[in-house]
C-alpha cells in the first residue's frame, strides 16, 4: 500500500463519515416535527445540577422575593422607628409626623371595664368627668396598656383684621372637642403686633379633631406633638394605692380588737396618717389619670411673615421639595435595605454559579486531555 | 444566509421555528458524523445527537448571531453534549467504529480501498480525543477552519496549526500501519 497522501487522506476520512441509521434519522425528524418533546434518554452528568428552575419560573420567583425582602425590610425599619420615636431610622419621620390622633392610646383607667364604684375609698371622678375604674383594674390594664401623656403646640398665621375671629374660632373648636381653655389672650393691632394666645386641655380622645379643627382656621406655620410615656408612675401609684388600702383594712380590724384605750389611739393615729398617705396617692393618681386624659395644648395665632417661611402659604415650593425629599428619602431606604440583603445573596448565588460553569469546563477539558 | 434567517428569528417566534427548522435540516446528519467521530459509538452518538438538537431547540431564541455562525452555535452545544458523555462514562472513546457505519459511507468499492480505509481508521485510534475531535469537524461534519475555530473557541490560524498537526499525525500512523 502506497504512503497516504494528503487528498488521499482527506477522501478516506470523508469516506469514513458515520452516517446516522435512516429508523434514527427518521425518529429524529419526527421529533423535530413535533417541537422536541423532553424525551432525551440521556442521563445528565454526574456534575449537573440535579434539578434546573426554567426561566419561565425564576422571573416572577426573583420578583417576589425582592418584593417580599423589599416589604420586610420596611416593616423591619418601621418597627425600629417605632421603638425609637425620636427618629433614629431613616424611616422614622413615617411615625413622627403621624402620630395616631384618631385612635389615641388608651389609658389604665380608660381601659378598665369593671363596674365603677360610686362610693367607699377605691373610687372617684376626675373634673373632667372621667370615671376612674378599681384599682385591681387599673392595674391589670396597666401592665397591659401604656398611659401616654400627650401635648401639643400649633401656630396660625393669620391677618391682624381676622384674628378675633379665628380666635372665637378657636373657642368654638374647643368647645366641640369638650376641651376647657385654661388661660387666653387676644391682642388687636397691626400686623406683627396682633395676636392670640391659647392654654387649652383637650381630651387625649379628641386631640386629633381637635387639632384638624384649629388647622381649619388658618395657616398652619408650625405644629408640634410630643408624648411622654407615664405607666410607670401610674402603676407604681396604682400599687401604693391598693396596698394602702390593704393598710387601713388591716389597721381598721386592729381598732375593733384593740382593748384598751392606750391601744386603741395608738391604731387610730395610725389609721388617720394611712388616710392621709391614701388621699394624697389618691390625688397622684388622680393627676396622672387628667395628664394621660387631657392633653395640653399651646395655640398661638400670629400675624405678619413667618418666622420660619419666607415664602408664607398655605403649601408652597419647598414643601413640595420637602415631601419630595421624604419620599425619594423612604425610596433610598427601601433600596439600600433590599440591596443589603439582596447583594449578598446574589453575590454567593453569582459565585456558586461561576465556580459551577469553570468546574464543568474544567472537565470537559479534562477528557479532550 | 442561516444567519439572516436566525436574525429574523428573534423578531418573530414563528419565524424562530422555522429557521431552527432549517438548520436542523441542513446539520443533522454533520452533527450525528461529528459526535459519532468523536465518541465511537453510534448508540451514544445517536442519544447525544438528539440531546445536543432538544438543547438548542429549547435555547433558539436566546442565540445571538452577533456571537457567531448558527451552525457553530450548534455544533458548540453537541459537543459539550458529547464531552459530557465521555465525561460521564470516564472513559475516553474507543476505536470501535462499527462495520455497518463504514460499509454505509464507503462509495468506491475495492481491495486496496477498504484496506487503506481500515487503517485509516485504526489509525484515528492513535489520535487524542483533542484531535479526533478536529477531524471529525473537519472532515465529518464538514466544517471550515473558521468555524471549527468558533466551535473550539480559538483562533483560525490555530485551528488550522491544530489541524494540520493531528493530520500529520494521522498520517504518520497510517503509514507506520502500511
Amino acid at each position: 500500500m502506497e504512503p497516504h497522501r494528503d487528498e488521499q487522506l482527506a477522501a478516506d476520512l470523508r469516506a469514513l463519515r458515520p452516517t446516522p441509521h435512516p429508523e434514527f434519522a427518521a425518529e429524529l425528524d419526527r421529533r423535530a416535527a413535533a417541537g422536541f418533546p423532553r424525551r432525551s434518554r440521556l442521563p445528565r452528568p454526574s456534575f449537573a445540577l440535579p434539578w434546573r428552575p426554567s426561566r419561565r419560573l425564576l422571573l416572577p420567583a426573583g420578583g417576589f422575593a425582592v418584593v417580599a425582602i423589599a416589604i420586610a425590610g420596611v416593616l423591619i425599619a418601621t418597627h425600629e422607628s417605632e421603638q425609637e420615636p425620636t427618629g433614629g431610622s431613616v424611616l422614622g419621620f413615617l411615625n413622627a409626623e403621624t402620630p395616631a390622633e384618631d385612635t389615641p392610646a388608651p389609658t389604665a383607667a380608660e381601659e378598665a371595664t369593671g363596674p365603677v364604684e360610686s362610693s367607699g375609698e377605691a373610687a372617684g371622678s376626675d373634673g373632667a368627668g372621667v370615671m376612674f375604674a378599681p384599682e385591681s383594674a387599673i392595674a391589670k390594664g396597666s401592665a397591659r396598656h401604656r398611659a401616654v401623656e400627650r401635648s401639643a403646640e400649633m401656630t396660625l398665621g393669620a391677618d391682624p383684621e381676622d384674628v378675633a375671629d379665628d380666635a372665637a374660632k378657636v373657642f368654638a373648636a374647643v368647645h366641640a372637642n369638650r376641651g376647657i381653655v385654661l388661660q387666653s389672650s387676644v391682642e388687636e393691632g397691626s400686623a406683627g403686633e396682633a395676636g392670640a394666645n391659647f392654654e387649652l386641655l383637650i381630651p387625649s380622645r379628641k386631640l386629633g379633631d381637635a387639632l384638624a379643627d384649629f388647622s381649619a382656621i388658618g395657616e398652619v406655620r408650625s405644629r408640634q406633638e410630643t408624648t411622654a410615656d407615664i405607666t410607670a408612675p401610674t402603676v407604681t401609684t396604682t400599687e401604693l394605692l391598693r396596698e394602702s388600702g390593704a393598710r387601713i383594712d388591716s389597721l381598721l380590724g386592729q381598732l375593733e380588737e384593740a382593748e384598751t384605750e392606750s391601744e386603741r389611739e395608738a391604731v387610730e393615729a395610725e389609721l388617720r396618717q394611712e388616710r392621709r398617705h391614701r388621699t394624697r396617692l389618691r390625688s397622684d393618681l388622680h393627676n396622672l389619670h387628667q395628664r394621660a386624659n387631657m392633653s395640653g395644648v399651646s395655640l398661638r395665632i400670629e400675624t405678619g411673615a413667618s418666622e420660619d417661611s419666607s415664602g408664607g402659604g398655605a403649601w408652597g415650593i419647598d414643601d413640595a421639595l420637602g415631601d419630595a425629599g421624604h419620599v425619594l428619602a423612604v425610596a433610598a431606604a427601601v433600596a439600600v435595605i433590599s440591596l443589603a440583603i439582596l447583594a449578598p445573596i446574589a453575590l454567593v448565588g453569582l459565585l456558586a454559579w461561576l465556580t459551577h460553569r469553570a468546574w464543568v469546563r474544567r472537565q470537559r477539558r479534562r477528557v479532550l486531555g | 444566509m442561516e444567519q439572516t434567517l436566525v436574525a429574523e428569528a428573534k423578531d418573530a417566534p414563528r419565524e424562530a421555528d422555522l429557521a431552527f427548522d432549517r438548520l436542523y435540516r441542513s446539520s443533522r446528519d454533520d452533527v450525528y458524523a461529528y459526535v459519532a467521530g468523536l465518541l465511537r459509538d453510534s448508540a451514544a452518538a445517536e442519544e447525544v445527537t438528539a440531546a445536543a438538537f432538544e438543547r438548542a431547540y429549547r435555547k433558539r431564541k436566546r442565540f445571538d448571531p452577533k456571537r457567531g455562525e448558527p451552525r457553530a452555535w450548534l455544533f458548540g452545544i453537541a459537543r459539550n453534549a458529547a464531552l459530557d458523555e465521555l465525561r460521564r462514562r470516564g472513559r475516553q472513546a474507543e476505536l470501535t467504529a462499527e462495520p455497518a457505519d463504514l460499509g454505509e459511507a464507503s462509495t468506491p468499492v475495492g481491495a486496496e480501498h477498504d484496506e487503506r480505509r481500515l487503517a485509516v481508521s485504526a489509525a484515528l485510534g492513535h489520535l487524542t480525543t483533542a484531535e479526533r475531535e478536529l477531524v471529525a469537524l473537519k472532515f465529518f461534519a464538514g466544517l471550515a477552519n473558521a468555524e471549527i475555530a468558533q466551535v473550539l473557541r480559538i483562533s483560525e490560524s490555530n485551528a488550522g496549526t491544530k489541524l494540520h498537526r493531528a493530520m500529520n499525525k494521522l498520517r504518520e500512523a497510517c503509514d507506520g500501519a502500511a
